[in-house]
């Protein structure tokens, strides 16, 4: 079941008019049978998986808050991990694995021909796992308290509005509203409303409509030039942010309508500075899982200076894999981790040579967002090509540009309006960087009289220019 | 009720319900007007909105096949040129209708037709969405009704901008800026489009007895209202006829046929001396705008010397 759908406004609208009727007490058993519910709409199957990894890191919870010694903690978040991880690896990692070996015994000049598996990815494995496992660390780091009624805490790696692409919750954030009594409130309704639509329309007016030329030229880039490569990478980017961020804004505004606050996902990432800064903007639910669970563990930076390189390796190559089973995601992650190494050398050069004047100025600053900009984009192209081959050569031809004519797509009209809707995006971010536009639920500095006409806008502009799309890009994974 | 206590309880209450019904209200009047300056634009574009005494009804292969400025311009009179990608010939019967009931002066219909025509695959599947603008005619309500999910038909009745894609939206601009010009650049890649062919890859020619019959349908609805219809084979490349030249012969039989049977029927095929000039071609089944001109040449002194001046 889809936000973008009639059967999502039908069945949020039934689950939101019980909620606030019934009694406190059954109100999360209202929103564990919501949200099994909506995500056996894909394949109910798929639900059980999600209860093992439920059933799983609730009873390791329990015990490592009950264990006495450290080692039969350690050995029960063991379990947890392992046994959270394991639906994963076979459904996201498993073929991946099985190819690889093979290729790698065949260049050692043995015959292996190995059949792969016949899975189906379970639509975002990714996120329910990754917040049922963060429960674990939390009880185990004692940052959460245990949840001892499994109704809560099953809810809570089940919430419906982020269950299949986040944001990814923390228990000390999230599982706390679970027993807080929520009550109707028309401003959170009219605030929640205002986010879906701004997400709604991202995705079914910008990303929808960025993904028909996307995806034409990444099908087969050989027969495009190097002009259209580089606007279909920069339509890539502009996509793959309103699909996600749309999900999230839709996830975040629909949660709020019943009275959660889930976490901020995305701010602002393309106007980031650096490249530091842009992981603290993109996906700040990921990137702040794998700061917290796997680099501070690593030793962060106070570790030795190598160690510290090896440590950023590991968390953006973790993290491209984390994205799928495929060497174009870990390319991506592996450049992201060249680019931060980069600019933390670059950074260290600047304070040596001591031009604070220069880098305050607006001038540099402007730069250094649109050096990051290009830079996002350029890993971009790992990100969204078929194979590395592709991305390679879409690489190639951008950097070694031909002028060759620019292709418009099937439509020229879909062309020019495209380019139009990402002006207002970026329009629309600038003013929202100044805080002159609200930003999720930041106070905003415009006209009542402009904010209001802007919604409306909004909501016609999804009737008439929204497509229908079948997924979001993040569902896979 | 928790529900009604916590709105009771409210003190955002009227303010909220206030900006709430307002929201509603803006966005239904706006919605309405859009879509009757879309609608007002489409209809100049397809020449829905005025008397005309030729209306030209087909796909694409149609619509890029004949300049209707060139044709108003040498006969000196109006032409509706409706026409739209994708239709299929229960589409065509339907846009025959709602010419018919827009318009009481047509004297004749020119009916773009060709080898594949009756095959109904290849063509658009969800071409009823064409047909959202004109949800309040009859007709056309019945058949969108009766193509679509109900979801997708009330959603459509409901909220009238839901009716217009990006074509449809290019097209009621169109209308309103007066830009008649369907022109496609280029020519067709011989050489590709015979390895393409030898692949197994081209459009098979199914003469299904259903189409037919609609066909047959709308030649009736005319002949009742003393309309003459001319079925116009607006040339498709020689090397695609060819394919599967038995069953392309049979099509062009059945036009034959038609227009013995019928008086108001005249079946006009512009095959030859067209199909074997291949540089007029943008690709195997559509002109480019040096084809769309010859063509239109011919087609214009062909109404003139039947009398269509």
């Amino acid at each position: 079941m889809l936000f973008n759908s009639w059967e999502f406004i039908l069945f949020f609208c039934i689950v939101f008019a019980i909620y606030f009727s019934i009694a406190f007490r059954f109100r999360p058993f209202l929103l564990l049978v919501a949200s099994y519910l909506f995500y056996m709409f894909w394949k109910w199957e798929f639900a059980v998986i999600m209860l093992a990894v439920t059933a799983v890191n609730y009873y390791t919870g329990l015990k490592i808050a009950r264990s006495t010694s450290e080692k039969q903690q350690k050995t029960y978040l063991g379990i947890s991990v392992l046994a959270s991880l394991l639906p994963l690896v076979y459904f996201k990692y498993a073929n991946f694995f099985i190819d690889n070996f093979a290729v790698m015994l065949q260049e050692l000049g043995f015959k292996a021909n190995f059949a792969t598996l016949a899975v189906i990815l379970p639509v975002g494995i990714s996120f329910f796992t990754f917040q049922a496992m963060s429960y674990s660390f939390d009880v185990y780091n004692k940052k959460t308290p245990v949840e001892t009624n499994f109704i809560n805490f099953a809810v809570f790696v089940a919430f419906f509005p982020q269950l299949v692409a986040g944001p990814i919750e923390r228990s000390s954030h999230l599982l706390a509203q679970f027993r807080e009594k929520h009550h109707f409130k028309f401003k959170l309704l009219i605030e929640g409303s205002k986010l879906f639509i701004w997400g709604l329309f991202k995705k079914v007016v910008i990303a929808d409509r960025l993904s028909i030329y996307v995806d034409r030229i990444y099908e087969n880039p050989e027969l495009y030039s190097s002009a259209t490569l580089t606007v279909a990478t920069l339509f890539f980017a502009v996509q793959i942010y309103c699909d996600f961020s749309g999900y999230s804004d839709m996830a975040i505004g629909v949660a709020r309508m019943l009275g959660f606050r889930l976490m901020q996902n995305f701010n602002l990432p393309y106007l980031a500075n650096s490249i530091a800064d842009f992981w603290k903007r993109w996906h700040i639910s990921l990137s702040s899982w794998f700061g917290d669970y796997l680099y501070i563990p690593l030793g962060g930076n106070r570790v030795p200076y190598i160690r510290w390189i090896i440590n950023i390796f590991v968390v953006f190559l973790v993290s491209g894999f984390w994205h799928g089973a495929n060497w174009t995601f870990i390319v991506w992650g592996g450049l992201h981790a060249l680019y931060y190494l980069f600019e933390n050398w670059g950074d260290k050069l600047l304070n040596v040579v001591k031009i604070i004047h220069i880098k305050k100025s607006s001038i540099y600053q402007t730069l250094k967002i649109v050096t990051i900009f290009v830079l996002v984009c350029f890993a971009w192209i790992f990100f969204r090509a078929n194979s590395i081959h592709d991305a390679f050569y879409i690489a190639q031809e951008i950097i070694f540009f031909k002028t060759d004519p620019l292709y418009l797509g099937a439509s020229s009209v879909t062309f020019i309006l495209s380019v139009l809707l990402i002006i207002l995006l970026f329009a629309v971010q600038i003013l929202q960087y100044f805080k002159v536009a609200s930003l999720y639920f930041s106070v905003s500095k415009m006209p009542t009289v402009i904010e209001f006409s802007w919604y409306v806008l909004l909501l016609l502009g999804i009737a008439l220019l929204g497509m229908s799309s079948n997924a979001f890009i993040y569902f896979q994974f | 009720m928790g529900l009604l206590k916590d709105i009771k309880s409210d003190g955002y209450k009227k303010k909220a319900l206030r900006i709430m019904v307002l929201f509603l209200i803006s966005f239904f009047i706006l919605d309405f007007f859009v879509g009757i300056v879309l609608k007002n634009g489409l209809e100049a574009y397809y020449g829905l909105n005025e008397n005309v005494k030729i209306a030209l009804v087909g796909h694409s292969h149609l619509m890029l096949g004949i300049d209707k400025v060139q044709m108003e311009q040498d006969l000196g009179y109006k032409v509706a040129k409706y026409t739209s990608e994708g239709v299929n010939v229960a589409n065509r019967k339907l846009m025959i209708e709602h010419l018919l009931s827009k318009n009481n002066k047509i004297e004749t219909i020119i009916y773009g037709v060709d080898a594949w025509m009756f095959s109904g695959e290849g063509l658009s599947e969800n071409s009823h969405a064409l047909f959202y603008p004109f949800l309040s005619d009859a007709s056309i309500n019945r058949f969108v009704k009766k193509a679509g999910s109900e979801s997708e038909y009330w959603t459509r009745k409901l909220i009238k901008s839901t009716r217009y894609s990006e074509g449809l939206i290019s097209s009621s601009l169109r209308g309103y800026f007066k830009k008649w010009d369907n022109l496609k650049f280029g020519t067709v890649d011989i050489e590709r489009l015979k390895k393409s062919i030898a692949l197994g890859e081209y459009r098979e020619i199914n003469n299904n007895k259903e189409n037919i019959d609609t066909l047959i349908e709308s030649i009736e609805l005319l002949k009742k209202k003393g309309i003459n219809i001319i079925l116009l084979y607006v040339p498709t490349i020689d090397i695609v006829n060819q394919v599967e030249s038995e069953k392309c012969e049979e099509t062009l039989q059945i036009f034959r046929n038609l227009e013995n049977e019928y008086t108001n029927v005249e079946f006009v095929n512009f095959l030859e001396p067209f199909s074997h000039q291949h540089d007029l071609f943008f690709d195997p089944i559509h002109l480019n705008p040096k084809g769309q001109n010859k063509v239109t040449e011919k087609l214009i002194s062909h109404l003139k010397n039947t009398g269509n001046e």
